[in-house]
């Protein structure tokens, strides 16, 4: 997972892109696999939750995403973590810039 | 007498821990509302029919009644690659926000839930299987606004 954080005036933006095949059921059936996909992802800065979405096989490839949320400062960390179809899960993690 | 105490207080934490997840906690709604993702779009109307994306609607805000306006919706008029059509949107006062679309089997792409330090301002990239519409539907002071574009697609992405 690869995580930016950049801290903008009163907000931090967020870009992250999560390495995952997102494979829709009709991917999967063609390819003679399973379909699997991210379904859920949070994202904390110091134990607050500040970004929350619940997704669907058609989120791209690698899905990435864009957010931003109040406050942050430098320093900080910045912690998201998903969880798929099959209940794997994987949390990263970047500081503030 | 002890054991009545003992059940009262085991009832008092019970409510307590009942509620509290919701308030606090956030909430997937791939295990709260698991028939929403299912909810299919009519493909042979290639992507022209929005029943699918109305019946979500429903499910996802429990009416669909929709109101013009309110939101930023970004999404390329021509997308050449439908593996990845990139789609942003705004929604200033958003509490909760719905992303569809009309193009692929099932019309949910994803539910965001904006929290208290959250800005509703959202980058993703998403598939789009043939030309379709993107719906974006967002709840605002308890009324619910939409914005839609057609997004017309070269090459459909879900054939993988």
């Amino acid at each position: 997972m690869r995580i930016k954080a950049k801290l903008k005036g009163d907000k931090t933006e967020v870009k992250v892109m999560m390495k995952h095949p997102m494979l829709s059921y009709r991917q999967a059936k063609k390819k003679g696999k399973e379909a699997n996909f991210i379904v859920y992802v949070t994202a904390k800065n110091e134990g607050a939750t500040v970004f929350e979405v619940s997704t669907s096989q058609f989120l791209s490839k690698n899905p990435y995403m864009k957010f931003y949320f109040k406050g942050g400062k430098k320093g900080e960390e910045v912690e998201i973590t998903w969880v798929d179809l099959k209940g794997n899960t994987k949390t990263g993690k970047a500081k503030i810039k | 007498m002890q054991r009545r105490k003992f059940l009262g207080l085991g009832a008092g934490i019970f409510a307590v821990a009942a509620t509290a997840p919701s308030m606090l906690m956030a909430e997937n709604y791939r295990k709260a509302l698991p028939k929403v993702w299912k909810i299919k779009n009519d493909e042979k109307s290639k992507g022209e029919d929005l029943t699918g994306v109305n019946a979500a609607i429903k499910a996802v805000f429990g009416s669909d009644k929709v109101e013009e306006g309110k939101i930023m919706l970004k999404a390329p008029e021509i997308a050449e690659n439908g593996a990845v059509v990139p789609v942003s949107f705004k929604a200033e006062g958003a509490k909760k926000i719905a992303l569809l679309q009309s193009a692929d089997p099932e019309a949910l792409v994803a539910i965001f839930d904006v929290p208290e330090r959250g800005i509703p301002d959202y980058s993703v990239r998403i598939k789009m299987q043939q030309t379709g519409h993107v719906v974006v539907v967002a709840e605002i002071d308890g009324k619910l606004y939409k914005a839609e574009k057609k997004v017309k697609v070269t090459v459909g992405g879900c054939g993988g």
